[in-house]
């Protein structure tokens, strides 16, 4: 008996984001083409929710983890992991966290902390997530994940909670490689200790290889976005990126939708449909993209300008495949992975050379009209890149507009500012 | 009315005037000679940044500040508004050219913002090298392997880009250099522990910029001159209270004048202009000076935030402090987006509060200027607050 119930506290937020994303799973019919395609993604966060609810009243292991953190293990593991972060993303598809993130903003005793960074040191303080039986902390690309992670461990609650945080080089080299890939080895020991749980080093093969066929689709997803019209826009982008890296990492059933994905792409740039009826600017969205933006601001460009986001920084892919000949190699390709391809933690946790090399393959690649930077308050590092990007798109002869956001508080800069910003933007620039 | 602490010392002594000029300048008369002898100097941007290694290859290490700035115009094209102003500052003023006395710069991974200055540096100034280097966020003895690896390439770059050899030799003896540069602060600091202490908290933050700005030979002698008439020197009275400083970057004199004009006296800190960069030595004894190097920096020196998981041990350093220097109250300071001082300032009000240490909060500018009033105003009502406590 573990002494837990529903009506724990800590389980409230998690059974309320549970319960949204079900009714928009009702909305959707299991087909594999169209807007049914979200189906299995957000049942799959469904049955995930229910899973870490399931797991925390029974006392079975869980860990809060990061999609950066080489998910790969975890699945090989059958270790369900948590991002105690995902409230934020939530939270802003149904604004529903103002209050949460202006209590955040009083207990750092200021706004200007990453609003998402704040927000889940609130949740945590708040007794506002279940406690997992382990925490693998990320303490890259940015000053304020590793904040969180030190705030939470000094909670009364979470500080009795085993942590590990892997130490990231900056540099992305063989020498660099080597040493993740040996913290990632004292990850799994970690977890295995923590756990009770083993990693076979077959079963991780398997997952692996069946990793290497999504991001093989992934990346055949992205060249049909190159098409023009873009059969999808910003959204999917998203959506392929949470099934290869998060719910269905290295399963099965992510392979399998990934290949309903591609069909549907397929099918629509053989017929010359794209996202939107008319595609009058393609667009290249270099920043995380939050749901309530898919929901607000992405629906709204489409319809106003016929504008699509053609890639965006979750969506694009320069990944590898991990070479599975043995465990070492296993391992580095893990490693190689989660420094240098996985999204954000590629451009944000070295020198800036990625944010450069990125727009500029992106720009070509996908015949992209203007570059928008969101300027995510949170993303410090990125906007000290700004001028860097500017010229860089300046050279390529790509219009490029910096905005000043917080992607998870709709009030910093408003949906109708946004408009504003990006009417001005297309018509200054005279796109659309 | 507040009670304005006054130095004792300042009026007679001559080192403490030059500490007091050279902290108000880049380029200070020192190192101006030594410039115009033909010596080298090398900038970095964190107290993480290995000095020895510096000293070793002949160049003057120098920490960049921003002392001067007056504006953000031309870094304003490539930094956000919603970088720290230190940053925006100092990058500024390399752009302005300020820092054209530079051969090289080297940076750390240490915070999102300074790294960033790298990646603009190396592109927009022209200073000869700019070296970056990559600061593990553990401290186990495999990062103090990694970090020996990181000084091991910069010792060759520089020994490239100079074309000279650095020997152990050299290195051990930078060691001892820097030690006792070490060692003369921490003693400057014990004076402070006094109930009179002999000098003022800026005359103190003058005198640890200034370590950091001048060739390492000259300011060990004027310090021991300063630690020689600081000896017999009169104690400060008329205080109201004993304050600690904790904070990340905070180079400018002028500020902590303005606290103590309210009756604060500052006697003790934790920052990276101060406590935290001498607060220990390298081991001199040790086999390998580039090992022994890398181990004081990881292991040994106090931690700054962004050491995962350090805080334990950087809240115990504190706690120290506050007894060594019989502490009443701390002020806390944060540069304005900063990410790692606010979770460092959260958690540390958490055990100050526990210990009953009242606590100022203050989040701040670089440049100070504009809301010196607010500051005024802040530390005199928590001064004021702690003597009515006491009361």
């Amino acid at each position: 008996m573990t002494g837990r119930s529903m009506s724990d506290k800590c389980l409230q937020k998690l059974i309320q984001e549970r319960d949204m994303l079900g009714m928009m799973v009702e909305t959707f019919t299991k087909t594999s083409t169209g807007a049914n395609l979200h189906f299995v993604p957000t049942k799959a966060f469904v049955d995930h929710h229910n899973e870490i609810i399931r797991r925390y009243l029974t006392g079975e292991p869980f860990i809060t983890s990061y999609f950066c953190c080489a998910p790969e293990i975890y699945t090989a593991m059958d270790l369900p992991w948590n991002t105690f972060l995902t409230p934020a993303f939530t939270g802003a598809l149904m604004s529903a966290y103002h209050d949460e993130i202006d209590a955040s903003g009083e207990m750092f005793r200021g706004m200007d902390l990453c609003t998402i960074i704040r927000l889940a040191a609130y949740i945590v303080e708040e007794d506002l997530v279940p406690p997992p039986t382990a925490v693998i902390a990320m303490i890259h690309p940015c000053d304020g994940i590793n904040v969180v992670h030190q705030v939470m461990a000094k909670n009364e609650k979470w500080s009795k909670i085993p942590v590990f945080g892997a130490d990231p080089p900056y540099w992305e080299d063989e020498r660099s490689y080597e040493y993740y890939a040996d913290e990632l080895k004292k990850m799994v020991e970690f977890l295995q200790k923590h756990t009770k749980l083993n990693l076979d080093t077959n079963r991780l093969r398997e997952v692996i290889k069946e990793s290497n066929k999504q991001i093989a689709l992934w990346q055949e997803f992205n060249e049909l976005r190159r098409a023009v019209p873009c059969p999808h826009g910003g959204a999917m982008g998203l959506e392929v990126f949470g099934e290869a890296l998060t719910v269905h990492c290295g399963m099965p059933i992510g392979t399998a939708w990934l290949q309903d994905v591609i069909a549907d792409a397929e099918s629509l740039v053989k017929q010359g449909k794209g996202a939107v009826p008319k595609e009058r600017i393609r667009l290249f969205w270099f920043d995380v993209l939050s749901l309530g933006l898919t929901l607000g601001l992405f629906p709204w460009l489409e319809q106003e300008w016929g504008a699509v986001i053609v890639m965006e920084m979750f969506g694009y892919a320069p990944y590898t495949q991990i070479d599975t000949s043995s465990e070492d190699s296993m391992f580095k390709g893990m490693a190689k992975r989660a420094l240098h391809e996985v999204p954000m933690i590629r451009q944000a946790r070295g020198v800036a050379d990625y944010f450069l090399s990125d727009i500029e393959r992106v720009v070509k690649d996908y015949k992209i009209d203007a570059v928008i930077f969101p300027g995510y308050m949170g993303h410090k590092d990125g906007s000290a890149n700004v001028g860097l990007m500017r010229e860089k798109c300046r050279e390529l002869g790509v219009p490029f507009l910096y905005i000043g956001m917080d992607l998870f508080d709709d009030r910093y800069t408003t949906l109708d500012q946004l408009k504003d910003k990006c009417s001005t933007f297309f018509r200054a620039m005279g796109l659309g | 009315m507040a009670t304005k602490v006054k130095s004792r010392a300042k009026t007679k002594s001559k080192a403490l005037k030059a500490f007091t000029t050279a902290a108000e300048t880049i380029v200070n008369p020192e190192l101006k000679k030594w410039i115009e002898q033909g010596g080298k100097v090398m900038g970095y941007f964190c107290c993480y940044a290995p000095e020895e290694v510096i000293t070793a290859a002949g160049m003057v290490p120098f920490r960049v500040r921003a002392t001067g700035s007056t504006g953000t115009d031309l870094s304003d094209a490539y930094l956000s508004s919603i970088n720290c102003p230190f940053c925006r500052h100092a990058f500024n003023m390399g752009l302005r050219g300020d820092y054209d006395f530079l051969e090289a710069v080297v940076w750390l991974n240490n915070c999102d913002h300074v790294r960033r200055i790298y990646d603009n540096w190396r592109r927009k100034v022209g200073t000869p090298l700019a070296h970056m280097m990559s600061l593990p966020k553990l401290t186990t003895d495999k990062q103090v392997a990694w970090w020996r690896e990181e000084l091991a390439i910069l010792k060759d770059t520089l020994e490239k880009h100079l074309g000279i050899t650095i020997t152990d030799a050299k290195l051990r003896q930078a060691i001892k250099t820097h030690n006792e540069t070490r060692r003369l602060l921490r003693q400057l600091y014990e004076l402070r522990k006094k109930a009179n202490p002999p000098i003022t908290g800026a005359e103190t933050l003058a005198v640890v910029v200034t370590s950091t700005a001048m060739p390492r030979g000259e300011f060990n002698q004027m310090l021991k001159e300063l630690l020689h008439e600081l000896k017999d020197a009169e104690g400060i009275k008329d205080y109201k209270s004993r304050l600690m400083l904790v904070s990340s970057i905070f180079d400018n004199p002028k500020d902590v004048k303005v606290m103590e004009d309210m009756g604060g006296l500052v006697v003790t800190d934790s920052m990276c202009f101060g406590s935290r960069m001498f607060w220990a030595d390298v081991d001199e004894k040790a086999k390998d000076p580039l090992e022994a190097i890398a181990r004081y920096y990881l292991q040994v020196k106090p931690s700054c935030p962004r050491i995962f998981l350090g805080f334990p041990e950087r809240s115990k350093f504190v706690q120290d402090m506050i007894k060594e220097f019989k502490v009443d109250g701390v002020v806390g300071l944060r540069m304005v987006f900063c990410d790692l001082w606010a979770g460092e300032l959260y958690m540390l009000e958490k055990d100050l509060q526990t210990w009953s240490i009242p606590v100022l909060h203050m989040d701040r500018e670089y440049l100070m200027g504009g809301t010196i009033g607010q500051v005024r105003t802040r530390v005199q009502a928590f001064v004021e607050s702690i003597e009515k406590a006491r009361r």
